[in-house]
């Protein structure tokens, strides 16, 4: 090393001022590390240079430009670059051939002699290793002490003006991902249901629950031909792609439905088609059924969708079923198969269930599984299925203790009427009143309800309901309204979603002997029902915002 | 953490966790695979959709040409995710002895 710097020549200055010019601009990764290249180069008098990039996954150095060089991989801890990137010392080699660290591979692969070479760590303002500088050959002899001291400074500005395009790359792509996936998520929601179709005898409920990297599941509930239509699917991977294909794969659906076409005859197309459509790593898992009310049976296929669960309340027993197939797309199928049967009897219940809940882990890894489920749907199963829904995804969330949601999760149910419990949902509107008392005269018929306790029952829904109508407006869910029958009476639960605390049977009494201009308006309707009624209660989940309101009307006046 | 190794005699050893991300260093290993490959999961701990992509994309392309992939040390819980996926029915399993 000299131990006198020799002073910087206007002509060394320019090319220094005009990198740290530059290197402000926000070009892209490739024309800044030519340029910084180019100004190693004018400023060392090298013959060439190379930036080599560091890699962090692989712990690689990556050689993205080097003047006529192709783009080469080396492990962080080879050769020079690797020591220099190890140590991040400046090495300053004045014979490559008589160090054992140097790797004349390359110089074989580009017929080039290196000679000598400085080579310096490129390291960030928070000591992170961006990568290396490597600059050959100075023409007239070997770097000295005065080039170290100007490659430093160049390195030094190199590295941050690098990490700054690698982030401004980063951001970019984050923020591309971001909208595809928004866009996936647009087009997934837009084809499911919005509203459950009507099929008597039955209840039917399905929502989907995007993960953050929307994934491709769908479900379709639709009344055809006098029997029930029930899709669930899941699409491998994440984002745009899945979510066209599911949504293609309902829409090839419901044509073949619509125009006659046999479930089995459906299943073999709609998978040779996706056969053809979708990549050879590509699959969707799906259960396509078709449930008739007649003799009450669900006649399904399952490409991969399981574990398909079955609940049988005569017996009060879980029965699960595998796949009756491999997942569509997976390999052609080249004759017909006869689809599985379920045989469903009265308050039977058929879970459906994407794999974002038998998947979903906890941060100590653990599964959410099968027994998890229908544990949890046991505690419930009285309930509406909406509320099964809710309670599914809350024993997920409470299993997941904070652990994110990785995939999509979509939950369908179906539930054919028990005997002695009629379920039906009413849209949030005074208009629903109508549809109301038509369920609950058709109800006190079958449950031998007599005309003056259904008259009270009435008026009672009809208070409540105008009470969650007028007051719980936060709210766009439909209200679910049950009757079952009791001993000389019914039982009517009133079920409001996604709503704040309300409990009517806290409203204060009226007091009805005071001087009509001493009242005041309101409160009288709920006075008026606790009377009427043999007993009411309200009920507040407050994790899933549902209420229900409770309350026994029997034929017999209450004593 | 996921690793392949692929030996000459067709056998994959597969350890770790094939998730989306490991997929396509998967992919790469199977790809240089021929005729009858058994593929041992002893110490496979996880497969993702992704994953079975990738033995699903192996399979058609080996079978298009009179080859097979099996795969053997199949622990419980790999072979439940077969089952359920119905992937038992494409590719042939052999489970782990207990």
């Amino acid at each position: 090393m000299t131990s006198s710097h020799k002073m910087l020549s206007a002509q060394d200055l320019a090319p220094l001022l005009e990198v740290t010019r530059r290197l402000a601009e926000p070009f892209d990764l490739m024309t800044m590390l030519a340029e910084v290249i180019k100004a190693a180069k004018l400023v060392l008098d090298a013959e060439r240079g190379t930036v080599w990039l560091y890699d962090q996954g692989a712990d690689e150095l990556v050689l993205q430009v080097a003047t006529d060089i192709a783009p080469v991989r080396v492990p962080a801890t080879t050769g020079i670059v690797g020591s220099c990137a190890n140590n991040r010392q400046l090495i300053n080699v004045s014979d490559c051939y008589a160090d054992p660290r140097f790797n004349a591979e390359l110089d074989r692969q580009s017929s080039y002699r290196t000679r000598c070479m400085l080579t310096l760590p490129l390291v960030d303002h928070k000591n992170a290793l961006v990568g290396v500088l490597q600059v050959l050959n100075k023409r007239d002899g070997v770097f000295d002490a005065d080039d170290e001291a100007l490659a430093t400074s160049l390195a030094a500005q190199c590295a941050v003006a690098i990490q700054r395009v690698q982030m401004t790359k980063a951001l970019i792509e984050s923020e591309k991902m971001r909208q595809e996936l928004e866009m996936a998520r647009a087009v997934q929601q837009s084809t499911l249901p919005e509203v459950m179709p009507n099929f008597a005898g039955y209840e039917v409920y399905g929502e989907s629950n995007p993960a953050d990297l929307t994934g491709g599941d769908t479900f379709d509930v639709a009344v055809i031909d006098d029997q029930l239509l029930l899709v669930l699917g899941d699409a491998t991977g994440h984002g745009l792609a899945p979510a066209l294909q599911v949504t293609q794969m309902q829409a090839m659906l419901r044509m073949a439905f619509r125009l006659g076409t046999a479930l089995d005859t459906a299943y073999m197309q709609l998978n040779n088609q996706l056969c053809l459509m979708l990549e050879d790593d590509k699959f969707i898992t799906a259960f396509i059924g078709l449930v008739d009310p007649r003799n009450h049976t669900v006649r399904y296929h399952s490409g991969g969708q399981a574990p398909i669960l079955h609940y049988d309340a005569t017996n009060k027993k879980w029965h699960r079923h595998n796949p009756t197939c491999f997942p569509l797309a997976a390999m052609p199928i080249t004759k017909e198969r006869t689809a599985a049967q379920l045989i469903f009897g009265a308050g039977d219940l058929l879970v459906l269930i994407s794999d974002g809940v038998f998947e979903y882990h906890n941060a100590s890894g653990e599964m959410f599984g099968e027994q998890r489920l229908t544990d949890t749907i046991d505690t419930c199963q009285k309930n509406s299925l909406q509320e099964i829904a809710a309670q599914i995804m809350q024993s997920v969330r409470a299993f997941a203790d904070g652990a994110p949601q990785e995939d999509d999760i979509t939950i369908l149910l179906l539930r054919r009427s028990s005997d002695t419990i009629q379920r039906k949902s009413f849209r949030r509107s005074f208009d629903a009143l109508a549809d109301i008392f038509t369920f609950t005269a058709a109800t006190a018929a079958q449950f031998r309800v007599g005309k003056d306790a259904l008259g009270a029952i009435d008026f009672t829904i009809e208070e409540l309901f105008t009470n969650m109508v007028k007051y719980s407006t936060m709210s766009h869910a439909d209200v679910d309204i049950e009757l079952s029958a009791i001993t000389d009476g019914m039982k009517v639960v009133l079920i409001d979603y996604d709503v704040d605390k309300f409990d009517v049977t806290e409203a204060p009494e009226v007091d009805v002997t005071r001087p009509i201009d001493e009242r005041h308006p309101g409160g009288l309707g709920l006075h008026l029902i606790r009377r009427l009624v043999n007993s009411i209660e309200y009920d507040y989940h407050a994790a899933s915002r549902v209420s229900r309101t409770t309350f026994h009307k029997t034929n017999t006046p209450k004593a | 953490m996921f690793s392949i190794e692929a030996n000459a005699e067709g056998k994959v050893i597969l350890t770790g966790r094939l998730d989306a991300s490991q997929s396509p260093t998967a992919q790469a290993a199977f790809d240089n695979c021929q005729g009858l490959v058994a593929a041992d999961c002893t110490h496979l701990e996880y497969i993702s959709s992704a994953g079975l992509g990738v033995l699903l994309k192996t399979q058609k392309r080996l079978m298009a040409s009179g080859g097979k992939l099996r795969l053997v040390g199949v622990t419980r819980h790999i072979k439940d995710i077969f089952q359920y996926s119905g992937f038992d029915l494409i590719v042939e399993i052999e489970a782990l002895a207990e």
